[in-house]
């Protein structure tokens, strides 16, 4: 069964179209990586897959539910609570982080689970201070984001998304707002995911790190998938000429 | 903190020094008359016939066409200077105008000016509709009964020297109302907010010709009173100098001549036997006592308490009001359904771009004038509430606005995937958030609140301000108003204390 089904989105803005008929499936427990130059479409198909964008045409599944209908050039979406229910299926990890900085890193995990899904508060926070001992950071429970360094917030925010028990997780660019060294203990993290066999699709400037963890890497520009694969594929011996040349670029 | 407190101590001072420099009455007279160019005339520009601006925007009337002869005979420039007519001891004390020549009853006022002799004898009438069935003074039992702000009317029903007569009277009255001018009493009076106006017969007189036949007067009067030329206590050679002046007007027959262009002859008193003159008064001023500082600093404080309570009941219901209205307002600006984002966009403007002053009388008077609605007394308050939190409201929308939009949007997306419904992202992410935004800007429009309150008196609802007037005027001293500043200051000063120790608390986080 696929966790994440997306079938022919196109997705324009202001008449230029940034996504021009993408089609993806992912599998569980696989790891995804996207890459590409940028404004090639990654972060808007992440967007779009999240729900955060609407899409003009093409279809959305997550584990068989409609989410997006395609109806002959539009898109019908899913009502309400059914979009709702799927939402709980993904969650996103965002390159700012995105915490919310009033609230306390316990707080921060545990109130989308306490007032969104309705869980036991108990039982919500044991799982939030297991989640910080795994991310290494059960003494930052009281702490607010403002007094975090970036890599630890971006931790928190992992702990925040898997909190929510998700099928799959989404990354933005997890790492592009980090120094080299933060960088790492970031990618560690998505490392043990990965060992855990949690379902990830990541957009990533690592292209070392997307080869070390991907099962599949997808190589996108101009709003097209160009080619996908293996990391030995794709990124050892591609074989398109736009491949080749971002990827000799990114050496640099 | 400290500092700080060394800062109040010294404003405190400071007002403390203004306020001994005012208590003082002043004994050194500029003006020795022999140099004198110019003659300067304080006089309320609404009263009717006395002085007042016409049609053509001309400043006329009996008082007027009298100081211009004056001056004409003197050589002297004669410079018509209107005055908000709370204020006029200020100017007078300040030397901006050289006498009051406005109606000006000296009855009770007898040791706070140099007079003249008397030169109107006054009375007070009773106003009414004429369709309203009152008839007599007994009718006016349980009516609302409307007086200009320290006017001879007042004084004559519930000044301290009243007749025993008239405190009877006044005490048959359901309220007795203060406005501040003649054109609100009357109002006031037709849009029902209000039985009778009390007032100079004179006046009354030229208003009743003026708006036709829906007023009437009432046979019976109240008091009798006198009209004088008050001058700054001391300033007796200006006064001599005036009042010889008026006396050869009289010999000539000008004086005569003038008071039959304005239909006054019934009146005209100078030089009449019995009639108070300037060395009787004169008299009268010299045989005062001087209370002690402290003694009239507790009294005026005293009687500005009462004021307190009102003004602050307009400011906590109008926060009360006020801040949760401006949410919805917030809410409706930023409406994705056009018509409500404009309607509420138009409200706005209108909000911020007219006076809070005329918003009020428009929601007191607005139901008479547009829905033909009689006015009850109670409205009064209503209306001022009403008033002040609509226009509070419409500041704080905007204030909340550009403090929502302050909140990046990436914590919305956040909220969205995490599932968050409307209301929860609001509630839980974007308020909490606005709230540190917003809290300087709110801190700003509370303080002013604060100040603002004083504007209720366009609706002649008494609070601290309108309080101070009054006392100023009748005490002939603008003491009261730098103790009426005090209390502003250090309501503030609260005000701005609390707003710091909430902003502290919600330093906790960047």
């Amino acid at each position: 069964m696929s966790i994440l089904e997306i079938n022919k989105l196109k997705k324009s803005f202001d008449g230029i179209e940034v996504l021009k008929d993408i089609s993806l499936k992912v599998k569980e427990g696989e790891v995804v990586s996207i890459i590409g130059p940028s404004g090639s479409g990654k972060s808007t198909l992440l967007r779009c897959a999240t729900l955060l964008e609407k899409m003009d045409e093409g279809s959305l599944l997550y584990c068989d539910e409609v989410a997006v209908k395609d109806v002959g050039g539009a898109t019908i979406y899913a009502p309400k609570n059914e979009l709702r229910h799927i939402k709980e299926y993904f969650g996103l990890v965002f390159q700012n982080y995105n915490l919310f900085p009033h609230l306390s890193v316990m707080k921060n995990i545990c109130d989308a689970p306490i007032s969104v899904q309705k869980r036991d508060k108990e039982e919500v926070k044991q799982e939030a201070e297991r989640l910080l001992e795994k991310m290494g950071l059960e003494d930052k429970k009281e702490a607010y984001p403002f007094q975090l360094s970036g890599g630890q917030r971006q931790r928190v925010a992992i702990a925040r998304a898997l909190a929510m028990n998700p099928k799959m997780l989404f990354f933005d660019e997890p790492t592009s707002a980090l120094d080299p060294e933060l960088t790492q203990e970031v990618l560690k993290v998505l490392k043990d995911l990965a060992k855990d066999k949690m379902t990830m699709v990541i957009v990533t400037h690592e292209i070392e790190f997307a080869r070390n963890i991907s099962d599949r890497v997808i190589f996108m520009d101009g709003g097209v998938i160009i080619e996908e694969g293996t990391p030995s594929e794709v990124i050892e011996n591609p074989s398109n000429e736009r491949t080749k040349s971002f990827l000799t670029k990114m050496k640099v | 903190m400290k500092k700080k407190t060394i800062i109040f101590m010294l404003i405190m001072s400071l007002m403390a020094g203004m306020l001994v420099a005012c208590g003082k009455s002043s004994d050194d007279v500029v003006n020795t008359e022999a140099g004198r160019t110019t003659l300067i005339v304080g006089f309320d520009a609404e009263f009717k016939p006395y002085g007042y601006k016409d049609e053509n925007g001309e400043y006329v009337g009996f008082d007027l066409d009298l100081a211009e002869e004056v001056c004409e005979r003197n050589g002297w420039n004669l410079v018509k200077q209107p005055i908000d007519w709370a204020s006029k001891d200020m100017e007078l004390n300040s030397n901006s105008i050289d006498c009051i020549w406005n109606g000006f009853t000296l009855n009770g006022r007898e040791t706070d000016y140099t007079w003249t002799d008397a030169y109107v004898d006054n009375s007070q009438v009773v106003v009414v509709k004429s369709n309203s069935g009152i008839r007599e003074l007994t009718d006016l039992a349980d009516k609302n009964v409307i007086v200009q702000a320290d006017s001879s009317a007042l004084a004559a029903l519930a000044g301290e020297d009243a007749s025993e007569d008239n405190k009877a009277l006044r005490s048959t009255f359901k309220e007795l109302q203060q406005v501040g001018d003649y054109n609100s009493a009357f109002m006031n009076l037709e849009a029902g907010a209000a039985d009778a106006i009390c007032m100079d017969i004179g006046v009354a007189k030229y208003e009743i010709e003026a708006r036709g036949n829906d007023f009437m007067m009432l046979p019976d009067t109240i008091s009798s009173e006198e009209y004088g030329v008050g001058f700054k206590l001391g300033n007796t050679s200006l006064r001599d100098a005036v009042l010889e002046t008026l006396y050869e007007m009289v010999e000539d027959g000008t004086y005569a001549q003038i008071s039959d262009k304005w239909d006054l002859s019934d009146f005209a008193c100078l030089g009449n036997e019995g009639t108070s003159t300037a060395k009787e008064l004169d008299a009268m001023a010299a045989t005062t006592k001087d209370e002690s500082f402290l003694e009239k600093f507790a009294d005026i404080a005293g009687q500005l308490l009462s004021g307190v309570g009102a003004s602050l009941l307009i400011f906590i219901l109008t926060l009360c009001f006020s801040l949760p209205l401006g949410l919805l307002i917030c809410a409706g600006r930023r409406s994705k359904i056009k018509p409500v984002a404009w309607l509420v966009k138009f409200y706005i403007s209108i909000m911020r771009g007219t006076p809070l002053m005329l918003q009020l009388l428009v929601v007191f008077f607005g139901p008479f004038y547009v829905f033909g609605w009689s006015l009850s007394t109670s409205y009064r308050f209503y209306a001022v509430i009403i008033g002040f939190t609509l226009n509070y409201a419409a500041y704080f929308a905007e204030i909340y606005r550009s403090g929502v939009e302050a909140v990046p949007v990436g914590q919305h997306e956040a909220a969205q995937v995490l599932g968050y419904t409307k209301i929860q992202t609001f509630w839980k992410v974007t308020f909490p958030q606005m709230v540190k935004h917003v809290m300087p800007p709110v801190t700003n429009e509370v303080i002013t609140l604060v100040k603002d309150t004083s504007l209720a008196f366009v609706l002649a609802y008494t609070e601290m301000f309108t309080l101070a007037k009054q006392v100023a005027a009748s005490q002939a001293s603008i003491m009261p108003l730098f103790i009426a500043g005090l209390f502003y200051y250090i309501f503030n000063y609260v005000v701005a204390f609390i707003m710091e120790r909430i902003e502290k608390k919600l330093a906790y986080y960047k």
